[in-house]
């Protein structure tokens, strides 16, 4: 590793807007942009595996990734190999959650960094490089956050509420620049041919267990309401009831007193 | 062959405590009773029959992280599409990251694996991997399903399938004996695959009510580990939480139309460490800003603990707080419809409710605490 600051790269994918399918910045690695921004200043590599026509791009150079090098790939060729290729000297890898074309699976900077042999850490909202290391705050759901310590190199996802500063502006977007580089070792094909894609939109039908039931049975559980009456403390003075409330919080463990 | 769908007038039946005999739709059988005696009894009481009863030849798994000792929905929908998918041979383990105090048998599981230290709020992926990795050898699992939740399971989930480089879906939104599917770029178009090894389901999926129960065995062989994590935990931070969104918060106490004292009700939420939220009512009457509201115009709330001051429980409050799991009420009137729904309810005037709940509970921390300091 270099000494001094760590190099950093983002990874960025063509993003669809999920109903219009117009081309624009995919939010989740726009972010992730941002998120390098703040770590490598403005000596981001941004990389681009795919079509180095893809119209998205230009949203990411208004976003403030000014150079974009891309690794030519038609659609459905495995990219995994030819990124770990071009990544193998890059510090800290910087990514979006989920893609918005394809399956959008999630899967590869866990991928990634299990190829390159660096430790992954997700949900990421801010990190902070040091000596050899990086303090990263992580989200976690019910209003949690978490602090990390990590080492460098490192593969890092960013979560999509991340406190990042995002300007749009056109003049980026114009003198925006992309650079085609060698799409590497390997030319194999993805494996998404495992997936038939249903023509028509539908809703997915939710699993349920099938209840064999006599129809007497079933007519009964029809007309009877799901009982589900909580404990009502009505009698008693106020202290008392409070006290049913503490105990109630105790037994589910609500509280830790 | 004549094609027309006949109905089998010998289709089986069973005979009722009461002598009646009853037909059992999508039963295969006789209704010769000496045939039919291997059928499972029907439940009495409301007792559900156990779901298989043979020795499990084969095994599906689920893996999920326990929340105070609990589970959570999207963690027993992962338990419930196992056991919805499982037939008369397959049983079911569920492994468990973290302290679990209740029993997982009518969740759907035969076996259960807990694993304490693991639990979710500790970021430990490396040992976490290699700890699952071993029940999954250990047990040879046909299919393994995850929540896809940021809690930890989606992260885990996808550490899992590239360690083991196996067939796997992710975002699974719906799943059925022999396939899964995903949205297809986050559109309306599903793409759909044969069932994989490793399934990561959105929550939802499936529906975690069952008309059967499992065995609910406790699995007490240990599963040591020796792998070291590369990162390290520094702990979860304090958060102020009047700062957090409401759809975030763990504990919510909600104001309503019966409340009077704003301070009152705010030193309540404080000494239980919880958020703030209110009712309509509450808010155009100026008591509480708008980004407070809960409900069907205002904020849908998940949080564990919900303690509803003076809300009677109109249709549209309650839609805020369908996914609440604990709700204490705490109201004048008995007959409101937030009793239906509420867990507890307290009746009595709210002022002098909330006083002595304040009183209580510091009574409660300053006991918790002189063990601490001796």
């Amino acid at each position: 590793m270099s000494s001094g600051q760590p190099s950093v790269a983002v990874l960025l994918s063509a993003g669809r807007h999920p109903v219009s399918r117009a081309a624009r910045a995919c939010h989740g690695d726009a972010v992730a942009l941002g998120l390098a921004r703040r770590l490598g200043a403005d000596k981001v590599l941004a990389l681009h595996a795919g079509d180095a026509g893809e119209p998205s791009l230009r949203d990411y150079h208004a976003l403030g990734a000014e150079h974009i090098e891309v690794l030519p790939f038609a659609a459905g060729f495995e990219v995994l190999p030819a990124l770990v290729h071009r990544l193998r000297t890059v510090d800290v890898i910087v990514t979006g959650g989920r893609a918005e074309t394809g399956l959008g699976s999630g899967l590869l900077p866990y991928a990634l960094a299990h190829a390159l042999g660096r430790p992954v850490v997700g949900n990421v909202l801010e990190a902070h490089p040091g000596d050899a290391s990086m303090r990263i705050r992580q989200f976690l759901p019910k209003g949690k956050r978490r602090g990390v310590r990590a080492l460098i190199p490192i593969v890092l996802i960013a979560h999509p509420l991340a406190p990042v500063d995002l300007r749009y502006a056109h003049a980026r977007r114009v003198t925006g620049q992309i650079s085609v580089g060698r799409p590497g070792p390997s030319r194999e094909p993805a494996s998404d041919d495992l997936w038939s894609i249903e023509p028509d939109a539908r809703r997915p039908i939710p699993l349920r267990a099938q209840d064999r039931k006599a129809g007497h049975a079933r007519l009964m559980s029809a007309i009877a309401s799901e009982a589900n009456a909580g404990v009502v403390a009505i009698e008693g003075s106020c202290v008392d009831k409070a006290q049913v409330l503490l105990s109630y919080l105790r037994e589910h463990r609500l509280v830790d007193f | 062959m004549n094609q027309i769908k006949r109905v089998d007038p010998r289709r089986p039946v069973y005979v009722t405590p009461a002598g009646l005999p009853r037909i059992v739709l999508g039963e295969t059988g006789s209704s010769d009773p000496a045939g039919s005696a291997e059928r499972v009894p029907a439940a009495r009481d409301g007792a559900k029959p156990l779901r298989a009863r043979r020795i499990p030849e084969r095994w599906l798994m689920a893996v999920v992280h326990s929340d105070r000792g609990s589970l959570d929905g999207p963690a027993r929908q992962a338990i419930a599409a196992a056991a919805i998918l499982a037939t008369a041979e397959t049983g079911v383990v569920a492994v468990v990251l973290g302290e679990l105090s209740e029993d997982l048998g009518p969740a759907g599981a035969d076996r259960v694996v807990v694993l304490p230290d693991l639990d979710a709020a500790r970021f430990q992926p490396e040992r976490e991997l290699a700890a699952v990795s071993a029940v999954i050898a250990a047990y040879g699992p046909e299919h393994v399903f995850l929540p896809d939740t940021l809690k930890g399971e989606g992260d885990l989930g996808r550490r899992l399938i590239v360690a083991h480089s196996e067939s796997s879906a992710t975002h699974v939104v719906e799943v059925g004996a022999q396939h899964a599917a995903v949205t297809w770029a986050c559109g309306g178009q599903l793409a759909r695959t044969r069932l994989p090894r490793f399934v990561l389901l959105e929550a939802g999926v499936v529906d975690a009510k069952l008309p059967f129960v499992g065995a609910g065995e406790i699995d007490a062989a240990t599963f040591d580990v020796v792998a070291v994590d590369a990162c390290q935990d520094e702990g979860l931070e304090d958060i102020d939480l009047a700062e957090i969104s409401l759809v975030e918060a763990d504990f919510i106490v909600g104001a309503g139309n019966g409340v009077r004292n704003v301070g009152t009700l705010g030193a309540l939420a404080r000494s239980l460490g919880a958020a703030v939220g209110a009712s309509r009512v509450a808010v155009d009457a100026g008591l509480y800003p708008r980004d407070k509201q809960i409900g069907a115009t205002g904020k849908t709330v998940t949080a564990n603990a919900y303690v509803a001051v003076g809300i009677s429980g109109a249709v549209q409050h309650l839609q805020g707080i369908k996914d609440c799991r604990h709700v204490i009420a705490i109201n004048r009137d008995a007959g409101a419809p937030i009793v239906k729904r509420a867990d507890l309810t307290l009746i009595g005037d709210a002022e002098e409710l909330m006083q002595a709940v304040i009183e209580r509970i510091a009574q409660a921390r300053l006991q918790r605490e002189l063990p601490v300091q001796s």
